[in-house]
């Protein structure tokens, strides 16, 4: 039952909030929404730790470690995304960023404010429904979904830019999602051929990972490359990531933030159920091959951006395509040590890049750009929180200890060094280069003399999801909760041992 | 009338149907006009719910024909009546100059062709063909052509309606290939698949009307002031 309660409250929470009109209220649905669906997750993930996995419906709605953890991160981003999103919006309709010309037109902001709190709750869902589905068609159905919904909140400042960026985003997203179907299909084509399993359970990933290892080769081969090219491009990975620092940097700030850390997460599992299936039907050698190509392509494509990157809104898309090129490459190098280190690596990841999205957030709206060179410096004197909270979070996303990203990108690292040195010696040199070029950025716009400017932290909303980020990235650096650490194990045993 | 029982009979068919799917997917290659585009597709859909209607009867796939009914009503009706009207708000009706231009243009559709023809070969299963389960075998050659074609347009043409068309007519190539690898998807993905087409239509309608309305042309080629 708990996995319906986690489906049903987000599908629920979107249109009760649109019945719903005023600003408060729809405050008030979806923060209810998203704490319930956390509190959900939590106990789900528990529940998987102690028995095992879930199921509901005959195995339609199923759960195990590996699908608990991505619902976990979700629910967390969603909420504090929520959180965050009450003061921004505010902050938006406070200074009427809702429309160009400047006049105060409550109805515009109302419309605004509705299409954001409405369609929110049923991006999370479709998220959600990526993570629980167990047939892997339904699965695809959701990444979909969730594409369809994220881009009318891309367009959500109607600007001519953010029109482009998502045109860029629902075209390149829409191809690349019809890889993935054509990918989905070969797979059930490949099981259909194996006696019973011609009905809507033929493609479901519990009953296919029993089956894998007498899937017919040749079949699965050719889905598995369609598969990385469709998942792929909506992870973000190289050459299938233009659509990144356009939508990143258009979209509001939480859809932002959800974007970096929820479908990414949900991308990469649904490329991560089809690796396993790959790996138990050809060998763990075929699908290693293609993932550590297309993970060094995409940290070393974003080394460059990086380096002489204008706009913070944009850095940190380049920095998500990094990232999604280092857990691409964790899952290639695979064994124990690769698995453990993505999940550990997604789990630190989803929770500090929202922190980042959020400082970036509030300094794009205290000084109404988001170009370093029109920001100027010494951030940290008139916004303190956001600029300590940003400092910290590229500390933290850079990979440099005592923050968790550097346990497990250390992780990481030692399974590469366990296959040979080159994509190793390659990793770390582009890590290097994108922790300094990040690192120079920052601190430019962040420290450095006082330019005199107003103090800009009032709103209590944003400032406290700020800070509350900013202390889960600190404890974690030095004490993982004991039943997390055991979810994150476990999923890495799911892609290790394949059940 | 027993000749139509007679599955060679429903092979020469889905055969021939198959065929017109494909010469319509290459006449849209070289196709300037939307509106001719548009109905090209509707039509090119029409063919394809016939072919899954055919299947369906030879095989007695109960689900098939939901799918083949959805598919006219939705591909070859629905859809098409949404784009013409946006193509009527917008008020262009003329696609530009392609990047690549015609001759050439059909030339890479028949190389594309080919090469759906020696994937297709890879999937080709003799030792288990009976005469009905080989139905439909045959089609999966088109379906990948036009999934590749279907591609090539959306590189190819700059007005954003055409790039909608061709990545229906991608959706369209993914569909033939269900039906004739596995005689459709299961029936609860196969309605999630077409809810997620339709929806998506309409948000790339939309968004294509918005773009013909703020840049005064529906050149995505225009689209370029995020850079970087």
């Amino acid at each position: 039952m708990i996995l319906l309660w986690l489906l049903l409250i987000p599908f629920a929470a979107g249109p009760l909030a649109f019945f719903l009109r005023r600003r408060p209220l729809m405050e008030a649905v979806n923060l209810a929404a998203f704490a319930v669906v956390a509190c959900l997750a939590a106990a789900l993930g528990i529940r998987v730790l102690q028995s095992g996995p879930v199921s509901l419906w005959d195995g339609f709605l199923y759960a195990d470690a590996l699908s608990a953890l991505i619902v976990l991160l979700t629910a967390f981003v969603a909420l504090v995304c929520s959180i965050y999103a009450v003061g921004y919006f505010r902050h938006d309709e406070q200074y009427t960023f809702f429309n160009e010309n400047k006049e105060v037109v409550a109805e515009i902001a109302v419309f605004k404010l509705r299409k954001y709190y409405s369609l929110a709750p049923l991006f999370v869902f479709s998220m959600l429904l990526v993570a629980l589905a167990n047939n892997l068609g339904i699965l695809w159905v959701a990444i979909e979904a969730s594409t369809l919904v994220s881009v009318f909140l891309v367009t959500f400042y109607g600007r001519k830019t953010s029109l482009e960026a998502a045109w860029k985003y629902a075209i390149i997203g829409g191809v690349g999602l019809s890889m993935a179907l054509f990918g989905t299909i070969l797979t059930y084509y490949a099981a259909h051929r194996i006696e019973g399993t011609e009905t809507l359970a033929g493609l479901n990933w519990s009953v296919l990972v029993q089956n894998a290892a007498r899937l017919d080769k040749t079949t699965m081969r050719l889905a598995f490359i369609l598969i990385l090219l469709g998942y792929g491009t909506k992870a973000g990975i190289a050459p299938m990531h233009t659509w990144k620092p356009d939508a990143y940097s258009e979209a509001p700030v939480p859809v932002a933030a959800m974007l970096a850390a929820g479908v990414l997460n949900c991308a990469l599992y649904g490329l991560i159920r089809f690796y396993i299936l790959t790996a138990k039907c050809l060998g763990p050698q075929f699908g290693s091959q293609l993932l550590i190509v297309f993970g060094l392509l995409s940290m070393g494509v974003a080394v460059p951006f990086i380096l002489v990157q204008k706009s913070f809104r944009r850095l940190l898309a380049y920095s998500s395509i990094d990232h999604a090129g280092i857990m691409v490459l964790a899952l290639g190098f695979g064994g124990p040590l690769g698995a453990l280190g993505l999940f550990l690596h997604m789990t630190f990841h989803s929770i500090t890049k929202p922190l980042l999205f959020f400082c970036a957030g509030n300094i794009q709206q205290q000084m109404k750009t988001d170009l370093f060179r029109k920001a100027k410096g010494g951030l940290i004197h008139s916004m303190p929180w956001s600029g300590a909270g940003i400092l910290l979070g590229t500390l933290a996303v850079t990979g440099s200890p005592p923050f968790s990203l550097f346990q497990s990108e250390f992780t990481i690292l030692r399974a590469a060094f366990g296959r040979g040195y080159l994509p190793a010696i390659l990793s770390v040199s582009f890590l290097v280069a994108i922790f300094s070029g990040f690192l120079v950025h920052i601190s430019n716009l962040v420290l450095g003399p006082d330019p005199g400017l107003p103090s800009g932290e009032s709103c209590k909303w944003k400032k406290s999801s700020v800070i509350g980020l900013a202390t889960v990235i600190v404890v974690l650096g030095f004490w993982i909760p004991a039943p997390l650490f055991s979810l994150i194990r476990s999923a890495a045993d799911i892609v290790v041992i394949g059940r | 009338m027993y000749f139509i029982y007679d599955p060679q009979f429903g092979n020469t068919m889905i055969t021939l149907m198959a065929a017109l799917v494909l010469v319509l997917q290459i006449a849209t290659v070289g196709q300037r006009g939307l509106i001719t585009t548009i109905r090209m597709f509707a039509l090119q859909s029409f063919f394809l719910a016939s072919i899954a209607c055919t299947i369906a009867f030879f095989n007695q796939a109960g689900h098939l024909y939901i799918a083949a009914l959805l598919t006219l009503v939705l591909k070859a009706m629905v859809l098409p009546y949404l784009l013409e009207r946006t193509v009527d708000r917008v008020g262009i009706r003329k696609e530009i100059e392609p990047l690549i231009n015609v001759p050439l243009s059909l030339l890479i559709s028949g190389c594309l062709t080919l090469v759906g023809y020696v994937v297709a070969e890879s999937f080709y299963h003799p030792e288990e063909t009976s005469a009905r389960s080989a139905l439909g075998h045959n089609t999966l050659a088109v379906a990948i052509s036009l999934f590749l074609i279907g591609f090539f347009i959306m590189l190819n043409r700059r007005k954003a309606l055409t790039q909608v068309l061709g990545l229906l007519s991608m959706e369209n190539g993914l569909f033939l290939a269900a039906i004739s690898l596995t005689y459709g998807m299961p029936l609860v993905v196969e309605l999630g698949v077409f809810f997620d087409v339709i929806v998506a239509v309409m948000v790339l309608g939309i968004l294509a009307y918005r773009i013909g309305e703020t840049f005064d042309s529906m050149d995505v080629g225009k689209l370029r002031s995020l850079r970087g």
